[in-house]
């Protein structure tokens, strides 16, 4: 098989005597799903940030397509095709859906801004998703909170991503709009993306993971297969009631 | 629904096709502004707002005056024929829970992937929840559901096995609620709107994570006498072969379960599930179309069998499966011609029509004879 198209071997990450991230391997490969679960403070924000360029490695290597890279800021990680939807997503309530998809990276035509292409491509990016957003000069306050996750996840394909990272994108929402995200997050594995999705809900990840990492204290704790691998068994490794030595 | 259809490329057949259009958005969205519609479908305001007026005329839908960004808009919905109905479909990896009208047409849907081996109390609960915010979102509320039917997993094979799901369902939603078979209800959706129409002897056929079967005489479906009916799935195909989670040797499903099919491809193509298998079958890859020809010709030769003993007029078979198209059909249709007292394959087998809402349709549909039932017992 081809090489994975994001791995990171033995990365650390050290805020002052604090250790984030200690010896992490983990990879994605395209059209594949990973959960990435674990307790609070266990290191998941950290390594998605990591992913998108915000905070460099102290150790360790970033591997994407096979060849070791630096992601020295967001733009580079755009540019090699990475996207990420934090958990505070940056989208302006006063402004409407495709304002806030394109927002940063508005087309123009001589010199204007390009609307007519910009929601065009905005409804191909939500039909993508099977997203039900009818009226996309709506602002985003006049959303749900599943809506606006969705339109958080539609600002990812802007870019033409190859790998997207969701942190929490299913936290605080109604079981409805845990319905389409999940449905979202299903569809970007359908299209052939690889896609990194950070959550406490262990019942959510396994419902679309393949693999779930586990990490405590900024280690790994145990890779799991998620179509074999029990809840409790995750929960036991998320927990720290079992160990996994690395493998 | 659409009756009469003009003349290809004739105003009237546009007309109807901008139509139809219209009604799928708006079954897609639940609620959703005439504004929104244009923008949805492309049609212009003024096409949007003849169509909607005619569909208004005749009882499709319905509208109600609101306020988008300030401005007054006219917000459409579907119809509904006195009351509505809810139908889940528990699956071993998803949740369908569709809404329907009195007439069985779709008001609202929506779809959960759901974890491996999930535990009966949370998938319960969030069937619960899908179904009040389903409701809600249409403006209605629990009392307007005149019932609510769920669609099971075998309980040897989802292992709710103590699970009185319907006692659990009933006291969450207050609502009465029956439960069937997953391969039933869809059966009953097929036989209702789909391809089993008519039939006096039909044989629906899922096929997918498991084979199973359900048999239609004169309308309704054949409960054998005592224990349910086995099913094609637990046909013997392999007398030599694995033993069955039923404790039976050699039968269909250990040939055709979607482990069955991953396990020769493990090597050349690594870990796939089963809608990875069918995706790749349908994008031309030979490995995945293989094994599911293989699947084909299992699952005809016992459909072939079945067929001797009770030559039906139709045979349905749906499930994901079927959703690979005629890398799976094709080696059915072999199986079926291979036997020349049977009835020519061309007249009888179908895929069906419903997809993956048919479980949940169909068994929305028993909710609804029931609460029927109730009525009249009543009156």
């Amino acid at each position: 098989m081809d090489a994975p198209l994001l791995e990171l071997r033995a990365v650390s990450k050290y805020f002052g005597g604090v250790q984030a991230l200690v010896d992490v391997d983990f990879s994605v490969r395209a059209g594949e799903v990973i959960g990435l679960v674990g307790d609070n403070a266990a290191g998941k924000s950290t390594l998605a940030r990591m992913v998108a360029g915000v905070y460099q490695p102290d150790g360790g290597t970033i591997l994407f397509d096979g060849r070791p890279v630096v992601i020295p800021s967001a733009q580079a990680a755009l540019g090699l095709g990475i996207a990420t939807v934090f958990q505070e997503f940056a989208l302006v309530e006063s402004m409407d859906v495709v304002s806030n998809i394109f927002l940063g990276r508005e087309l123009m035509t001589s010199g204007l801004l390009d609307t007519q292409r910009m929601e065009g491509l905005s409804r191909d990016y939500l039909s993508r998703l099977n997203a039900r957003i009818p009226d996309l000069r709506i602002r985003l306050s006049g959303l749900s909170a599943g809506q606006r996750q969705c339109v958080a996840i539609a600002r990812t394909l802007v870019t033409d991503p190859r790998l997207v990272v969701l942190d929490e994108p299913t936290a605080s929402l109604s079981v409805g709009q845990t319905a389409e995200v999940l449905g979202h997050v299903e569809r970007l594995r359908e299209l052939g993306l690889g896609v990194v999705l950070i959550s406490h809900n262990l019942g959510d990840v396994r419902a679309v993971a393949d693999r779930v990492e586990v990490l405590r204290h900024g280690r790994n704790n145990g890779s799991f297969d998620a179509s074999t691998a029990s809840y409790e068994d995750i929960l036991s490794a998320v927990t720290g009631a079992t160990r996994h030595r690395r493998r | 629904m659409v009756e009469s259809i003009g003349a290809p490329g004739s105003q009237a057949s546009l007309r109807e096709a901008n139509s139809v259009r219209i009604i799928e958005a708006v079954r897609l969205y639940g609620k959703i502004t005439q504004v929104e519609l244009a923008s949805v479908t492309g049609l212009s305001p003024a096409t949007v707002s003849n169509i909607v007026r005619r569909l208004q005329a005749s009882g499709t839908v319905t509208t109600e005056a609101t306020v988008r960004s300030g401005r007054r808009a006219q917000l459409v919905t579907l119809a509904r024929r006195e009351g509505l109905a809810a139908g889940a479909h528990i699956g071993r990896r998803a949740m369908e829970v569709h809404l329907v009208d009195s007439g069985l047409g779709e008001a609202a849907r929506q779809h959960l992937p759901l974890p491996p081996d999930h535990r009966d109390d949370t998938t319960l609960d969030r069937a619960a929840m899908l179904v009040t915010e389903l409701v809600e979102g249409l403006g209605a509320d629990l009392d307007d559901v005149l019932g609510v039917g769920v669609a099971l997993l075998p309980a040897a094979s989802s292992g709710w096995r103590d699970v009185d799901v319907a006692d659990v369902l009933g006291r969450r939603l207050g609502r009465p609620v029956v439960t069937a078979p997953a391969t039933e209800a869809a059966a009953v959706a097929e036989l209702r709107l789909g391809e089993l129409r008519g039939a006096s002897c039909g044989l629906y056929v899922s096929a997918g994570e498991d084979t199973d079967s359900c048999l239609m005489l004169g309308g309704t479906v054949h409960r054998g006498a005592g224990l349910p009916v086995a099913g094609i799935g637990h046909m013997r195909v392999a007398p030599a072969g694995a033993f069955c989670r039923c404790g039976a040797r050699g039968c269909l499903n250990t040939v055709v379960s979607a482990e069955a099919l991953a396990d020769p491809l493990r090597i050349s193509h690594g870990r796939l599930q089963l809608r990875d298998i069918i995706a790749a079958a349908v994008t031309g890859d030979r490995g995945c179309q293989q094994v599911i020809a293989d699947a084909g010709a299992a699952i005809g030769g016992a459909v072939a069998d079945v067929a001797t003993m009770l030559a039906p007029d139709r045979i349905a078979i749906g499930g994901p499966l079927a959703d690979a198209g005629e890398a799976f059909f094709r080696p059915i249709r072999d199986a079926l011609r291979s036997r020349p007292l049977l009835q020519d394959p061309d007249l009888t087998l179908v895929a069906g029509r419903l997809g993956p809402a048919a479980a949940a349709l169909g068994v929305a549909g028993l909710a609804l004879d029931a609460a029927g039932a109730a009525k009249a017992l009543e009156g």
